[in-house]
């Protein structure tokens, strides 16, 4: 009852940002949701498989260029262009999907490297994808007669968008698949023995998150207007997975304050001091050192009652 | 009649050494077999080739006929293989109930399911908390497996094998750990399994396995240096050389 209450309150906040908070702040809650969602991508295959994956930005970024791409030099409209570049996310996510072959710290590096192919290709590649330069004017998304107009509406699309990704999550979290992702990370071998193809179970929640990385990407390049090849870069894909710990890995609402965190931080912070880095730095520190279940695990906490030194 | 569990002439090495050598045993259906032997026989090798964790560097494992040497462990399961482990290993970040829903899935399609939480299967929750009464922890299905004593946990390990409702149950000693009320408590478990399940055991405690056991399988040195009742095991004088000699 009380988190139906706190649910409707937060909703409604959220419905009426864009009538008195101005344009500053409307766009920057856009762009919370927008890495929100990149964040929870990289935390189903964290907090739900224990995989630290460091690749999302890529599947953000090729979902992004696609749609761009068709929509700049082709002319192509919303209604194609955009769940183009989310197939086209897809698609690279199922291939670089085979890191799971690998575990711990391998799983680490390969993603590393496959993000930075991504990464110099978008930047080497610059008859294609613009270069350092990027694709720019990126109009923003219209079907048919339905045109979005301004930053207000276009935020509209967004919370739509983002809360049909965080309802499909939910349920895939609580299905039987999500379970058997959580039990893989507790013990693969146990698991296996319980009849789980393991390597399989793992592609698959590397693909799912793939397409979240997608969408946000998709969200991202309407919202930006353009792409560079920095949306792809390792710290973007770094940054997704942060935000998931400070917010509270293997939660839904986790990952929306850890991007909140961190976005308003550079962001807003940033404006009137300078070291806000510094300030990002402490807090990564800060949590991991006292807070490893982060903001959701210290509720928690809270909330059972344990002052303690319980972890 | 084709043997539950058929080892034909298996060696299992580990570089230089033969843990298990050119091994043969058939075990038929429904039969209680316990494999018993002093440290370093061969045991949990043998097990394990059984179960799919090692795969034989030679020779073969048939189950009911199909050889499974160079099976995949999830696809002997899906043929009717259940197994515990002799250190206890369960989903210990899960709540018991979650435990347990995954052994049921383990073996349905329906574990490839995104769409629809676990919740809105009709009859899963309920075979599942019917499954955690046998074992006695129907009470506690909403805690997480951390706070389970041990016992419990190695309660919870047989439900999670028993869910599959396996043809071939391989239990890697379940008494190990375990204070003596709760030994009793699995031995009297484990003997009220239906005998059509065949029962693969090693097990330290010689009582447990005696009193368990229809035939029992004696190695040393990674070879079988008896197959037979428990009365012949106990009456036989290479095995009290072996192995009662040393307890």
């Amino acid at each position: 009852m009380m988190r139906l209450l706190l649910a409707i309150i937060a909703l409604a906040v959220v419905l009426a940002v864009p009538a008195f908070a101005g344009e500053f702040w409307t766009t920057l809650l856009t762009q919370i949701m927008i890495f929100a969602l990149l964040a929870l991508s990289a935390d189903l295959l964290l907090g739900s498989a224990g995989l630290f994956s460091l690749c999302q930005a890529s599947f953000f970024a090729v979902a992004a260029y696609t749609t761009a791409i068709l929509q700049v030099r082709h002319g192509v409209g919303t209604l194609i262009a955009a769940p183009a570049g989310v197939l086209a996310g897809t698609l690279l996510a199922l291939v670089f999907a085979f890191a799971v072959r690998t575990r711990g710290v391998y799983f680490i590096l390969i993603t590393l490297a496959f993000g930075y192919i991504v990464w110099g290709v978008a930047y080497r590649w610059a008859s294609f994808t613009g270069g350092d330069n990027g694709v720019t004017n990126v109009p923003l998304p219209a079907i048919g007669p339905l045109r979005v107009t301004g930053t207000t509406q276009y935020y509209y699309v967004v919370l739509v968008v983002v809360l049909l990704c965080v309802w499909a999550y939910r349920i895939l979290t609580a299905s039987p698949f999500g379970l058997s992702l959580r039990g893989i990370k507790s013990s693969e071998t146990r698991m296996r023995s319980l009849g789980y193809d393991i390597g399989r179970h793992l592609y698959m929640a590397f693909v799912l998150a793939g397409v979240f990385a997608s969408i946000a990407g998709v969200l991202y390049v309407y919202h930006n207007r353009f792409i560079n090849p920095v949306a792809g870069s390792f710290p973007v894909s770094v940054e997704a997975v942060l935000m998931a710990i400070i917010g509270g890995s293997g939660t839904i609402l986790g990952p929306f304050i850890g991007a909140g965190i961190v976005l308003i931080l550079r962001n807003w912070v940033s404006g009137f001091f300078h070291y806000y880095t510094g300030m990002l730095g402490i807090v990564f520190i800060v949590t991991v050192l006292w807070a490893p279940k982060g903001i959701m695990g210290l509720i928690a906490r809270w909330k059972s009652g344990d002052r303690g030194e319980g972890v | 009649m084709t043997a539950a569990i058929q080892v034909d002439r298996l060696a299992k090495a580990f570089g230089g050494l033969r843990a298990v050598d050119e091994v043969s045993i058939a075990i038929p259906p429904g039969e209680r077999r316990v494999l018993i032997g002093p440290n370093g026989a061969g045991k949990t090798t043998l097990f394990n080739c059984i179960a799919g964790t090692h795969r034989p560097t030679s020779g073969r494992v048939l189950m009911f006929g199909t050889d499974i040497s160079q099976m995949p462990e999830n696809r002997r399961t899906a043929l009717g293989m259940g197994r515990t482990f002799q250190i206890s290993n369960v989903c210990t970040d899960l709540t018991v109930l979650e435990n347990l829903l995954l052994a049921v899935l383990g073996t349905d399609r329906r574990k490839w399911i995104v769409y629809r939480s676990t919740g809105a299967f009709p009859g899963l929750h309920d075979r599942v908390l019917a499954g955690l009464a046998k074992v006695g922890l129907a009470d506690r299905a909403d805690e997480p497996v951390k706070f389970l004593s041990y016992g419990e946990r190695r309660q919870l390990e047989l439900a999670l094998a028993l869910s599959s409702h396996p043809k071939v149950l391989l239990l890697d000693e379940p008494c190990a750990g375990l204070s003596p009320s709760e030994r009793q408590k699995l031995f009297q478990t484990v003997s009220a399994l239906p005998r059509d399940i065949t029962l693969i055991m090693i097990e330290h405690d010689i009582d447990i396995a005696l009193a368990l056991a229809d035939r029992v399988t004696v190695l040393h040195h990674g070879r079988v240096i008896l197959d037979g009742t428990p009365d012949e095991v106990q009456s036989n004088a290479q095995v009290r050389e072996v192995y009662f000699g040393h307890v």
